[in-house]
C-alpha cells in the first residue's frame, strides 16, 4: 500500500522532469542578457519536482492515510459509467448536435443518478433541452454544435420548428 | 470636503432620475445573472452592454456600466456557495468556505453574508473614491510592476492555508496550476510552451475550464460515486437566504480587513478584484483565532473575500476617474466608454465635469445599496433550485457546464478540457490533493510571471529590486512568514 502512495508523487517527479527536459527547446528564442520564456516554467517546474519529492518522502514516512474522502467507498461501476457517459456527450454533441445529444444525455445521466421514472426522464429530457436551445441559441446567440449530415439536417428542421431560425 | 458633499448631493439628484435609476437597477440583475452563470463572466456582460451605451449620454452609459460592474463581481458568489461553481475566479475563495457552509445546512447564512459582505465592501470602496481617490491615486501611481509582483506573490502564498492536510500536497497542487499557466503561446517572446502539436493548446488552458472542471463536474462525480447525500439546504422546505446583520458584528474584523485589502489591492493598476479576493483571504486566515477551519466553511474567511473583490471596485474606479488609467479590465471597458463619448477621463475630469464624475460616484454608492435588495433576490431564485433533487440538479449542472465551456471560444475543445479536469477533480478530491491551490496557480501563476520577467526587463535582471523596494521588501516579508510560519509550528510540535 505504501508503495502505491508513494508512486504517485514519484510520478510527479519523472512528469517534471521530462517537462524539463521539454523546456530545453525554448532556449533559443531567448537574448543575451534576458531570462527568456523558459525561465519561469522551469521555475515552476522545479517547485512542481520539490514539491513531489517531499510529498513521496511524505507518504513513505506516513504510517495511514489521513483525509475524509479517501475512506468514503467508491461505486466503481457508477463511476465509470458516468465518466463513459460524459466522454461519450461531449464525444457525440459535434456529430448528433446539442439538442439530440443533450437530451439522450440528460436522460441516461438522470437515469444513472437513480431517477427512474420514464415520464420524468423524457420530461426532463426533451424540456430542458428546448429551455436551453433558446436561452443559448435563440436569446444568447450561441453556435451550439448542429451536428452533422442527417443530424444537422435535424437540428436545424428542429430549430425551424421552434422558431429559433 | 464641504465641496465633496455638495457634489454627492448633485451626483444623488443625478443618479436617483428615473432613467438613470433603472439603467443602475439593470445593470446589477444583468451582472448579477452573468456573474453567476459560469463561463459568462462580469466582464462579457460590461462588453455586451457597450454597444447599447452609444445611444446614451456618458452619464447613463456609465451608470449602466457601474450596475453590471458591482452586480457581476458578486453574482459568481451565488453558484459558487449553492453548487460549488464560481461564477467568476474571483469568487474562487467564496467557494470554498460559502459551498462548505451550505453543505452543513447554513446556505442561507452563507448567502446572506455574501450579499451584506459585498455591498458594504462595495460601499466602502465607493464613499472612499468619493472622498479620498485624488491622494489615493497619487500614492498608487508610484507603484510598479515589482511591487504588483510582490502582492500577487502573497496571494500565491496563501496556499500555506489551503494544505489542510498537508503542505507538500497543497504545492503539488499549486506548482501544477502553475504550469498549466504556462501552457500555450508566451506573451512576450511569442514563443508556443508545451503546445506538442495540439492545436487549441497554442491560446493555452482558459482557466474557466479548470474551474467548472474541477470545482463543478469533479464533484457531482464525486457525489454520484460515493451516493454523498445532497447539502441539508436541498431538504427543507424552502432555502431562504437571510440578511445576517446582526451576525455580521462579530466578523466586522474581517469586513474591515477584506474591504480595507479591496481597495488597496483594487487601487493598483491591474491587480482587479481576483487578487484582491485571494489577497484578502490569505489574510484572513493568518490573523483568524481559529485557522484550522478554513476551507471548511469558515464565515470570516466568505467574508473577508467577498468585501474584498466589491471592495476592489471603487479601488479601480479611482485610477479611471482620476488618472485616466483603467485600473482593471472592467475599468478599461468603461474607459472606452468615455472616449466614445468625446471625454478624456485624468485629472482634469474632477475640475472640468465634477457634476458628471460626482453621478457617476453617487451611481455607485446607489448600485451598492440596491444589490442588498437584488442580490437577495436573485439568491432567493437560484436557492430555489436547491430544492430539485440531486440527480436532476447534477445533470444540468453537467449540461450547463458543457454548455459554459463551449461558450468561452465556441470550441469543443474547451468541452473536453472541462471534462478531463472534472475526471481530474474527482482523483484529486480522493487523493488528497487539494483543489484550491491549483486553480489559484493557474490564475495567478501567468499574473505573477508577467509582474516578474517586466520587473526584470525595466531593472536589468537586478533581483534585488524586490527588497530594496520598501512597499515590495513588506509583502514579501510577509509572504515568507506567512509560508514559514506552518512550517516552523510544524518543526516545534515535532
Amino acid at each position: 500500500m505504501t508503495a502505491r502512495r508513494v508512486a504517485a508523487p514519484l510520478l510527479g517527479v519523472l512528469a517534471a522532469v521530462l517537462l524539463l527536459l521539454a523546456s530545453g527547446g525554448l532556449d533559443t528564442v531567448s537574448a543575451p542578457g534576458q531570462l527568456g520564456p523558459a525561465f519561469w516554467p522551469r521555475l515552476v517546474l522545479t517547485g512542481l519536482l520539490i514539491a513531489c519529492l517531499a510529498k513521496a518522502f511524505e507518504e513513505w514516512r506516513a504510517p495511514e492515510r489521513h483525509g475524509d474522502a479517501a475512506r468514503t467507498p467508491v461505486a466503481r461501476g457508477r463511476l465509470v459509467a458516468a465518466i463513459v457517459l460524459l466522454v461519450l456527450y461531449v464525444l457525440l454533441a459535434p456529430r448528433l448536435g446539442f439538442p439530440l445529444a443533450t437530451a439522450a444525455f440528460i436522460a441516461s445521466f438522470m437515469a444513472l443518478a437513480g431517477v427512474r421514472a420514464p415520464l420524468t426522464l423524457g420530461l426532463a429530457a426533451v424540456g430542458a433541452t428546448v429551455t436551453l436551445l433558446y436561452v443559448f441559441v435563440r436569446l444568447v446567440y450561441l453556435p451550439l454544435p448542429k451536428g452533422a449530415g442527417p443530424a444537422e439536417e435535424l437540428t436545424l428542421a428542429l430549430y425551424r420548428a421552434l422558431g429559433i431560425f | 470636503m464641504s465641496e465633496i458633499v455638495a457634489g454627492l448631493g448633485v451626483g444623488f439628484v443625478n443618479a436617483l432620475a428615473p432613467l438613470n435609476f433603472l439603467l443602475i437597477v439593470g445593470g446589477l440583475a444583468i451582472g448579477i445573472v452573468a456573474g453567476a452563470l459560469p463561463g459568462i463572466t462580469m466582464l462579457n456582460a460590461i462588453v455586451l452592454v457597450l454597444p447599447f451605451t452609444y445611444l446614451m449620454g456618458i452619464v447613463p452609459a456609465l451608470l449602466l456600466m457601474i450596475g453590471v460592474y458591482c452586480g457581476g463581481v458578486f453574482g459568481g458568489s451565488i453558484t459558487a456557495i449553492l453548487f460549488n461553481i464560481p461564477g467568476d475566479p474571483m469568487n474562487v475563495p467564496t467557494a470554498w468556505e460559502g459551498y462548505a457552509m451550505n453543505r452543513r445546512g447554513e446556505g442561507q447564512y452563507a448567502l446572506g453574508l455574501a450579499i451584506v459582505a459585498s455591498a458594504v465592501g462595495g460601499l466602502v470602496s465607493a464613499l472612499f473614491l468619493a472622498f479620498l481617490a485624488p491622494p489615493f491615486a497619487k500614492i498608487a501611481l508610484g507603484f510598479s510592476t515589482v511591487e504588483f509582483f510582490a502582492v500577487v506573490v502573497f496571494g500565491l502564498a496563501s496556499v500555506s492555508v489551503l494544505g489542510q492536510h498537508s503542505m507538500a500536497a497543497a504545492f503539488v497542487s499549486l506548482f501544477a496550476g502553475a504550469f498549466l499557466g504556462t501552457v500555450g503561446t508566451e506573451a512576450q517572446y511569442g514563443v508556443e510552451r508545451f503546445v506538442f502539436d495540439v492545436p487549441f493548446l497554442r491560446t493555452g488552458v482558459d482557466f474557466v475550464t479548470v474551474l467548472i472542471g474541477l470545482f463543478a463536474i469533479g464533484e457531482v462525480l464525486d457525489q454520484l460515486a460515493a451516493g454523498t447525500p445532497p447539502p441539508p439546504a436541498t431538504r427543507g422546505p424552502r432555502t431562504v437566504p437571510r440578511l445576517p446583520v446582526r451576525a455580521l458584528w462579530p466578523l466586522r474584523g474581517s469586513l474591515a480587513r477584506g474591504t480595507a485589502v479591496g481597495i488597496a489591492v483594487g487601487g493598483l493598476a491591474g491587480a482587479g478584484a481576483t487578487v484582491s479576493s485571494f489577497v484578502a483571504y490569505g489574510l484572513e486566515k493568518q490573523v483568524a483565532k481559529d485557522p484550522g477551519l478554513f476551507g471548511r466553511g469558515h464565515a470570516g474567511g466568505l467574508v473577508a473575500a467577498e468585501s474584498a473583490n466589491n471592495g476592489s471596485t471603487g479601488g479601480a474606479m479611482i485610477h479611471l476617474l482620476t488618472l485616466g488609467i483603467p485600473g482593471s479590465a472592467a475599468t478599461a471597458i468603461m474607459m472606452g466608454a468615455f472616449l466614445i463619448h468625446g471625454i478624456q477621463p485624468g485629472p482634469l475630469l474632477f475640475t472640468s465635469q465634477p457634476e458628471q464624475v460626482y453621478t457617476i460616484v453617487a451611481g455607485m454608492i446607489l448600485a451598492n445599496v440596491l444589490m442588498i435588495a437584488l442580490g437577495f433576490a436573485a439568491a432567493l431564485s437560484f436557492a430555489t433550485l436547491m430544492k430539485v433533487p440531486a440527480p436532476i440538479l447534477n445533470t444540468f449542472i453537467v449540461v450547463f457546464c458543457f454548455v459554459g465551456a463551449f461558450a468561452l471560444r465556441n470550441d469543443m475543445a474547451d468541452v473536453w478540457l472541462t471534462m478531463l479536469f472534472g475526471i481530474a477533480g474527482f482523483f484529486m478530491r480522493r487523493w488528497d490533493l487539494p483543489i484550491p491551490p491549483l486553480v489559484m496557480g493557474i490564475i495567478l501563476g501567468p499574473m505573477a510571471e508577467s509582474y516578474f520577467l517586466t520587473s526584470m526587463v525595466a531593472h536589468g535582471n537586478d533581483l534585488t529590486v524586490f527588497v530594496t523596494r520598501p512597499v515590495s521588501a513588506v509583502v514579501l516579508a510577509l509572504s515568507a512568514a506567512m509560508l514559514l510560519w506552518p512550517i516552523i509550528r510544524h518543526v516545534r510540535r515535532a
